[in-house]
């Protein structure tokens, strides 16, 4: 048959209006999948520019040692941006006189061009409204922290001394991106040029320095350099990214596409079950029209090219004009967000539209071919006598959906955990929904013989199409189920995301508090903040050996292997006494010892203990401060590290450290509005260190609440594809319906009774169809949070209510609008035109 | 055996049988019906409802299969075709007009006349529709849909798409069936007319005896036999 004749074929049945359904559903299913795919693409390319202020840049290559010249030829080699980053702590003194005042402060000297991610934020006062720069000191200047300046009694153009080098003050320092809370940051910041630090004379064999290479550029390009590196950097250099130098940015992003996935998935899922039903619609339309053919000559396989030559047709349409629409819709998502989105989204990649290509055409062929394919076999004895269609097999329609829907699933998901338990919530949803739904239509009939006419004529009529109501269940059922585990997925996320940052978490930490300063402090914290915690001694020393074995050997030996184990054992810690359990700690093995001990003794945490093999009783020799310690474990403790309170991997006994001098820590929440506490605080105590987690935590907030507000879009775009598959099913029913509900009048039913019995059927099957979806949701949502996401799953009570009335509401009110034609026209009118 | 015969007869029917299942066992449609029809014949079927009428036509026409029994349809023995070239058959040498009109909904009076033409790639479909339309006397009607158009006015349509396809046979079932007895009359008149005109051999199936006496035959089915 020729080409010319599918074209024929498929204009007129488009101006018939017979093709519109399945066009508007494929384009639907691509625009939804194109526009979340476009958005989620350029989302998370500014997620992930948003985390790498993080860093300061996409990638650092950090060490203890300066950076080796080959590596920064070999990112320039590949048009790189790079910057250098030393960091040291260092004394700052107020001028060159005898009785100026000191500081220890850490300093961060680098190249222009820094930050490569991320901007320096300044203020022309301390403690004054800061503004974003994107310069770095000039040369022979440094800026500085706000608290400096009460500390040193400094203004703005005095002169300070860094080692041998004078700078001139130029600015107050109040942010810049890779800043970080760390033990090893002492001191308030001071931001300088790398050029000046020969100058300095500060940097000595021996000093302890830390040197990083920001660098900046395509994904592909920074792995590629890696790689090319991969030999040099090891074991001295190492190389970070954004989702492995911040655990809390990485699982946030790493959530985030779990979710906008999950979201894209079900778009697709919702798209398809609109396609299937308009193709099946379309397909049943033309039985006769192939019987016709068939009489006047047209073979199977004629009859199978032309309507596989009009799928194609409609695929190519219908995927370019969901590529326009999915380009509008996302331009409209944008437009909308504008102002909470990162200033600039970068442009999309081609992903999006290949995404949404390959989705259309797979959508189509797997949902949509299996109805047209089954047209070839239409007898043409049909036309002269009416036979009973040889239906498509189940096999066939949900085979082909089922192979085209897992297809998609692993091609987007590429995790089989998703996949497998979306499977697995879809096939109990199905399997159930069949079984229950022809519970509830039967127990719906026996209901319906003892109740008025409208809803007599409403159950006969669910009972009458019980195949068909089965299966628009199932797809009401799983419409509805989607939209609820969306919602309750969503709300699970946000509760672990917020729970991630509790409420009045401290957001600051003051370090280096002399042993005489520790009552001082303490009453100072207390009546000018809700502090009410206290100060834990603190100083560094590292593991030499445990039983008499060197402790590298041990923890090769006898430690698990495993992530979230813990630091090694070999490594300088931060080290404390107690004679009580530390606040939120629990001891999960061994006892605590009492205060009066003259024992040597230490309580281990229970991860870092599992990750070093260490065990109640055996005995460990510290190096502290060039003088050995050895000490026996008591017992493991359990940490609330997400408390964000002062926690240490090893407790002493106070008899086992009482010979070392050593100074104080604690944690405190500070409102913003009283940051000028910190002034007072530091100008009676010039020596602490205060270091401000609270800008942190605001970096990390305002990355969850965008993504927030892109999962939340992702829910609306479901919810039409949704529609979409309601107005779909409505159409496939509405001859049927025409014609019984025109029988009915034409027999003398009024006007309400028909409206009636519509309403009624349609809120009937929408509450049947809530009822099920609300158990497939529980299932899934259950497997879901507990393989997927890792969390805690509670059953939800409101669901078995909001579920049921969801269903019966929307079915009925869209069913009814959908349908209110019929209900409007004479009889004569809808009996003429069947 | 040889699928091709060089028989005067266009059609030849030989021993067919046709039963179908039903829930009390096998019910016999048509028993060891044997029949003979000429070049330029026009013969008439007739029987009463459920005589196995519409199954000897969809047997004779190639649209259905008996379950033993051999219909040789000009000169190809189509029960021993499989579907794809019965329909070749169908295309080179048949035309139907059938009780319901059987228009596609969708195309308008022209489009559906256009239709077998369209089907074997002819380029001349238009020309030739448009000549059979405004020979059925339709020729201000040419775009307009079924649903448009009264019974008699789809019926018309319906002879001129029959014949539009230069069939050497005709199978008319019931063509009357769904008009009043004028517009029947008017329909049957034309049928003959054009049948006359392209010597095309017809075989309509009826139960209307007056217009089973127009045919140069009658053949009479009762409880699927053919009656003397």
């Amino acid at each position: 048959m020729r080409f010319r004749f599918v074209l024929k074929l498929v204009a007129r049945d488009w101006r018939s209006g017979e093709l519109r359904l399945l066009l508007a559903a494929a384009l639907v299913a691509v625009g939804a999948v194109t526009a979340i795919s476009l958005f989620v693409d350029r989302l998370q390319q500014a997620l992930v520019a948003e985390a790498a202020t993080f860093l300061g840049a996409d990638s650092v290559i950090r060490s203890s040692r300066p950076i080796l010249d080959e590596f920064r030829e070999a990112a320039a080699a590949r048009g790189l941006a790079q910057v250098d980053v030393v960091s040291f702590p260092s004394m700052l003194f107020s001028d060159d006189s005898d009785d100026a005042r000191n500081q220890l402060v850490s300093v961060k000297a680098v190249g222009s061009g820094y930050p490569l991610r991320g901007t320096v934020r300044i203020a022309d006062e301390p403690f004054g409204r800061d503004r974003a720069t994107d310069t770095v000191p000039a040369l022979g200047s440094v800026w500085l922290d706000s608290r400096l300046f009460p500390a040193l009694g400094l203004s703005l153009g005095d002169t300070v001394s860094v080692g041998y080098a004078k700078l001139r003050v130029t600015r107050v320092l109040t942010a810049e991106p890779d800043r970080r809370p760390s033990f090893l940051d002492l001191g308030p910041r001071l931001l300088m040029r790398v050029e000046d630090i020969p100058a300095t004379k500060l940097i000595q064999p021996g000093s302890r320095v830390s040197y990083r290479l920001l660098l900046a550029g395509e994904t592909e390009t920074l792995a590629d350099l890696r790689d090319s590196i991969k030999a040099d950097l090891a074991p001295n250099y190492r190389w970070r990214n954004v989702r492995d130098s911040s655990p809390t940015i990485g699982g946030a992003l790493d959530r985030a596409e779990s979710f906008l996935l999950l979201g894209g998935l079900l778009a697709v899922l919702l798209g398809g079950a609109a396609v299937a039903l308009a193709a099946h619609r379309y397909a049943r339309r033309h039985y006769s029209h192939v019987g016709v053919l068939k009489t006047l000559g047209a073979t199977p396989a004629d009859i199978l090219w032309a309507y596989v030559g009009v799928l194609l047709v409609i695929g190519i349409v219908g995927v370019l004009a969901g590529l326009v629409l999915g380009i509008l819709v996302h331009l409209g998502i944008v437009a909308a967000l504008a102002t909470y989105l990162p200033v600039r989204l970068p442009w999309p990649g081609p992903d999006p539209f290949v995404v949404g290509g390959v989705t259309g055409f797979v959508c189509l062929g797997a949902f949509a071919l299996p109805p047209l394919l089954n047209l070839r076999r239409i007898s043409p004895m049909r036309v002269i006598r009416r036979e009973p269609d040889r239906g498509l097999s189940n096999a066939i329609t949900y085979g082909f959906a089922g192979v085209g829907s897992i297809g998609l699933l692993v091609w987007y998901s590429q995790s089989v955990w998703l996949m497998t338990w979306a499977l697995a919530g879809a096939a109990v949803v199905c399997s159930s929904f069949a079984v229950v739904a022809l519970g509830l239509l039967r127990g719906g009939r026996l209901v319906g013989m003892q109740a008025g006419s409208a809803w007599r004529l409403a159950l006969a009529g669910l009972q009458r199409r019980r195949r068909e109501n089965v299966a628009q269940i199932t797809i009401f059922g799983l419409a509805i189920m989607i939209l609820l585990i969306l919602l309750l997925v969503r709300t699970a996320l946000l509760d672990e995301w917020r729970s991630q940052i509790p409420q009045n978490a401290p957001n600051h930490f003051l370090i280096n508090v002399a042993a005489d300063e520790v009552g001082a402090v303490q009453d100072l914290l207390r009546e000018h903040t809700d502090y009410d915690g206290s100060l834990f001694p603190m100083i560094r020393g590292r593991v030499i050996t445990v039983n008499g074995e060197p402790a590298r050997g041990w923890r090769a030996r006898e430690g698990e292997r495993g992530e979230d184990l813990g630091p090694g054992l070999g490594s300088e810690r931060n080290l404390t006494w107690s004679d009580d359990v530390p606040g939120d700690n629990a001891v999960v093995q061994g006892d605590w010892w009492s205060a009066d001990t003259a024992e040597a003794l230490i309580s281990v945490e229970v991860d870092y203990a599992r990750g070093n093999g260490l065990r109640v009783g055996d005995m460990l020799e510290f190096d502290i401060g060039g003088l050995p310690v050895s000490a026996r474990v008591a017992n493991l403790r359990r940490v609330e590290w997400d408390s964000l309170q002062p926690n240490f991997f090893i407790v002493f006994s106070r008899a086992a450290l009482a010979e070392f001098a050593t100074t104080h820590m604690t944690s405190f929440h500070l409102e913003p509005d009283r940051k000028p506490f910190l002034n007072r605080l530091l100008a009676a105590h010039p020596t602490i260190t205060v270091i401000e987690v609270d800008a942190i935590i605001d970096q990390v907030e305002r990355i969850i609440d965008r993504v927030t507000r892109a999962i939340e879009l992702i829910l609306a775009l479901v919810l039409g594809a949704g529609a979409l598959v309601l107005i779909a099913s409505i159409q496939a029913s509405h001859e049927t319906r025409m014609k019984e509900h025109a029988l009915v009048r034409a027999l003398g039913g009024t006007r309400s009774l028909i409206a009636g019995a519509l309403a009624g059927e349609f809120a009937v099957l929408g509450a049947f169809a809530g009822i099920v979806a609300v158990l497939g949701a529980e299932i899934t949502v259950f497997a879901l949070q507990t393989r997927v996401f890792e969390l805690e799953y509670e059953i939800h009570p409101w669901l078995w209510l909001a579920g049921p009335a969801v269903g019966t509401l929307l079915i009925a009110g869209v069913g009814y609008l959908g349908t209110r034609k019929l209900v409007r026209s004479p009889p004569v009118l809808v009996l003429r035109e069947l | 055996m040889n699928n091709h015969i060089a028989a005067a007869p266009i059609l030849r029917v030989e021993d067919v049988c046709k039963t179908v299942a039903t829930v009390e066992g096998q019910l016999s449609i048509l028993d060891s019906v044997s029949l003979e029809i000429n070049v330029g014949e026009s013969v008439a079927v007739v029987g009463a409802s459920g005589s196995g009428k519409t199954t000897l036509l969809g047997i004779l026409a190639g649209l259905d299969l008996p379950n033993a029994g051999d219909v040789w349809l000009d000169g190809d023995r189509v029960t021993a075709m499989p579907e794809e070239d019965r329909a070749r058959v169908r295309g080179r040498c048949v035309g139907f007009v059938f009780q319901t009109f059987q228009l596609i909904e969708s195309l308008t009076a022209l489009e559906n006349v256009m239709l077998p033409a369209e089907l074997r790639g002819r380029s001349d479909a238009e020309n030739d529709a448009r000549m059979y339309l405004d020979r059925v006397g339709l020729a201000d009607r040419l775009s307009h849909y079924p649903r448009q158009l009264s019974g008699g006015e789809q019926q018309r349509v319906a002879i001129a798409r029959a014949f539009a396809s230069r069939p050497k046979v005709l199978f008319a079932d019931e063509p009357t069936g769904n008009l009043d007895t004028v517009t029947g009359g008017r329909v049957i008149e034309l049928l003959f007319a054009l049948n006359r005109e392209s010597q095309t051999t017809l075989v309509l199936v009826t139960h209307d005896t007056a217009i089973a006496d127009r045919c140069d035959r009658v053949l009479s089915l009762e409880a699927g036999r053919i009656a003397a």
